[in-house]
């Protein structure tokens, strides 16, 4: 006697080697990988351009000279830089704005200086400049009073509002890149879901239109098949999210397109565990849909409203994701939603990442999701096995459920 | 007496539509069964019940006395009427997954599969794809993976359709040698000359009755008893002078004559030499096929 388990192996294998085997997995993994190399050189060829761009040509004339120092000084903690440019005079400074080797000439006195550029000045080097002139226009105010500047300004700057968090969040930026890696897992989940979905539902109508499902349930289970099936080709998603993975964690670190945060572990499990629990309770409802229909071309039609219901699930995490990009929490809505099986896949790994969503309600989205899996798994099998050797037209599901 | 295969009682419906009544029949082992039928009367039926790819409403099937169960089915060999086959896969790793489906280890289905394939002619195909071979020769695919698990009960539904004369013979060789080896063989098929070349017992149903069953030659004799007699100085009318005989029909010089339940044969045959020499007087006996034909307009009509 050989076990349950044994037979569920037998069948996954199958279905996992012959499909790895394809060239269409083969093709598909690779314009997947050169896709996000592509994009990461892109980021990397766009952003070391903007990082030219961010340095501005400046040269100073007469009394403006002193404003040299302050000015640099106060754009690096903006990040990008002035070079500093020699000219002999007013006239070659200008020449040279016309010709575009020089971005800003400063003439004019320190307390009130003229700025000249081509076509329009950076509005933030203006309202740096401004601050400048009005600080030493502050100064001067404060020494004709008889008070000394510097004190006066270290007095000023103690005067300043104390923040006390009662839950401190994480860094600003760690948290942003945890809403981008959700984001990011929620959409892969998203198209794995459907892709592998659909292959699920063309693979039990394939056995049922040759009919090798005949042999097959004369010596397995329904439901050992189903859960072969889904295991197997599940197993092939996986290998190709770890491959996908791993190969931009390497790209992306290696260019520094991402600083790959110390969370980056947690927030790829937590992708990890709703792709298996997303991919199983998606899978199955997949293969009862496959099971129902006996032609290639009626595969749309019947798992047309799971992947409606997948569809929704992504627009969701759109509606709840997007607004995290700009430092909110989580809303409440979005962790409600984030309970409903269906939607916890694509909201979880962010809710988990970001720190969200409370331990009980990640634990509450796992057991209601596992129950739910259950479920569907025990319906599933029920339609399954009433529909799969059905062979002509489609099977209406309510005969599917009343069996026989 | 409990050894083999018992089918007993078993009714299905489709629907409104029964498909199966009160159908009953038993294999014993080393038996070859001929299952004979129109088209949808229920031999397919039948057989996925026997396989447990379709449940019976009514009845039960048992092996060797006992319940069939996945465990038992997972010993029968099983070539359904549509073949079924994964067009894509290799025919070594096809027949290699089914094996080892049936709880073969990978080794020894490794070997039955080869073995298998060298005895069907086809060791040099079994790096090619399913799809790429004949139909011929996916049938042959077909009955070695009914056959790789050394199965203790052989259902094959339709397995000499679309084959060539070789390939019957081929099919014919290893049902017989199955059958002598001590397994219960059940076979459908329309071509009934193979059914009585090579068949123990036959069984021939009609809309999801069993009609009639026994050996070929039980059936056979199971007939109106009628002779051809050829007796050329015969007047017309001397059959008259026997009570409970009838002419069917003459063929030049040869009368075939039906005789009543209780006629006694060797009557007729001295009536017969008292018209003069008698050169032949031979029991007729139909082919299956004309039984079979028969017998189903009998049914049809009733």
């Amino acid at each position: 006697m050989r076990s349950g388990i044994a037979t569920v192996f037998l069948i996954a294998r199958r279905d996992f080697i012959t499909r790895v085997r394809t060239r269409l997995f083969l093709i598909g993994t690779i314009l997947i990988l050169v896709a996000i190399a592509g994009y990461v050189a892109f980021q990397v060829l766009v952003l070391s351009k903007q990082g030219k761009v961010s340095a501005y040509k400046v040269a100073y004339v007469g009394g403006a000279q002193s404003l040299a120092d302050p000015l640099a000084a106060a754009v690096k903690s903006l990040g990008f830089s002035i070079e500093r440019k020699p000219v002999r005079d007013q006239a070659q400074g200008e020449t040279q704005v016309l010709s575009g080797s020089l971005d800003v000439l400063m003439s004019g006195s320190a307390d009130s200086p003229q700025v000249l550029v081509r076509d329009q000045f950076s509005p933030t080097l203006a309202a740096l400049l401004n601050q400048i002139v009005q600080q030493r226009a502050l100064d001067r105010e404060l020494a004709g009073a008889g008070l000394n500047p510097a004190q006066v300004e270290a007095r000023v700057a103690s005067a300043r509002v104390q923040v006390h968090s009662l839950k401190p969040p994480v860094g600003q930026e760690q948290r942003l890149q945890a809403v981008a890696a959700g984001f990011v897992a929620a959409l892969f989940l998203y198209m794995a879901l459907l892709t592998y979905g659909n292959f699920i539902a063309q693979g039990v109508v394939e056995e049922k239109a040759n009919r090798i499902v005949e042999i097959l349930l004369s010596t397995v289970r329904p439901e050992q098949l189903l859960i072969g099936k889904v295991v197997g080709i599940g197993l092939v998603g996986l290998l190709q999210f770890v491959v996908i993975g791993i190969f931009a964690f390497v790209v992306t670190t290696v260019t520094h397109v991402f600083t790959v945060p110390t969370a980056a572990a947690g927030i790829v499990l937590a992708g990890l565990l709703w792709f298996v629990l997303g991919y199983f309770l998606y899978a199955i409802m997949f293969a009862a849909g496959g099971s129902l229909v006996s032609r290639q071309e009626e595969v749309q039609s019947v798992v047309f409203p799971i992947t409606m219901l997948a569809i929704l699930a992504w627009f969701v995490a759109i509606g709840v994701l997007t607004p995290m990009f700009d430092g909110q929490p989580m809303s409440n809505v979005g962790i409600i939603l984030g309970m409903i099986p269906f939607f916890s896949p694509v909201l979880l790994p962010t809710g988990m990442a970001t720190g969200d969503m409370a331990a009980w309600q990640v634990l509450l989205a796992v057991v209601l999701t596992l129950g739910l899996t259950a479920a569907a798994t025990w319906l599933a099998a029920r339609i399954y096995a009433n529909s799969v050797l059905r062979l002509g037209a489609r099977v209406k599901l309510r005969e599917a459920l009343r069996g026989g | 007496m409990d050894a083999g295969l018992q089918v007993d009682q078993v009714s299905r419906r489709y629907g409104q539509v029964v498909a199966l009544q009160d159908l009953s029949f038993q294999v014993a082992p080393g038996e070859l069964f001929g299952f004979v039928g129109s088209n949808g009367a229920g031999k397919t039926t039948t057989m996925r019940i026997v396989m447990g790819v379709l449940a019976a409403d009514v009845g039960e099937v048992r092996w060797n006395g006992g319940r069939v169960t996945l465990e038992s089915r997972r010993r029968f060999g099983y070539m359904p009427e549509e073949r079924g086959l994964y067009p894509k896969m290799r025919v070594l790793e096809e027949l290699v997954y089914l094996a080892e489906l049936h709880g073969l280890t990978s080794a020894a289905a490794r070997a039955a599969a080869a073995g298998w394939l060298e005895r069907l002619g086809l060791s040099d195909r079994g790096n090619d794809e399913v799809q790429k071979l004949s139909r011929g020769n996916q049938q042959r695919v077909q009955l070695a993976a009914a056959l790789l698990y050394d199965p203790e009960l052989l259902i094959l539904d339709e397995p000499f359709a679309g084959l060539d004369p070789v390939a019957v013979d081929v099919m014919s060789d290893v049902l017989r040698e199955r059958a002598k080896v001590g397994i219960p063989v059940v076979f459908s098929s329309h071509q009934l000359d193979i059914v009585e070349r090579l068949c123990d017992h036959v069984g021939i149903i009609q809309s999801g009755r069993m009609v009639a069953s026994g050996t070929v030659d039980e059936l056979r004799r199971g007939g109106p008893r009628r002779y051809w007699i050829e007796a050329p100085m015969a007047v017309d009318g001397w059959a008259q002078a026997v009570s409970g005989l009838a002419v069917v029909r003459r063929d030049g010089s040869r009368t075939l004559l039906e005789l009543a339940d209780g006629t006694d044969d060797q009557a007729v045959l001295h009536a017969a030499l008292a018209t003069g020499p008698v050169h032949e007087f031979r029991r007729d006996i139909p082919p299956l096929s004309e039984l079979f034909r028969h017998v189903v307009s009998e049914k049809a009509q009733a």
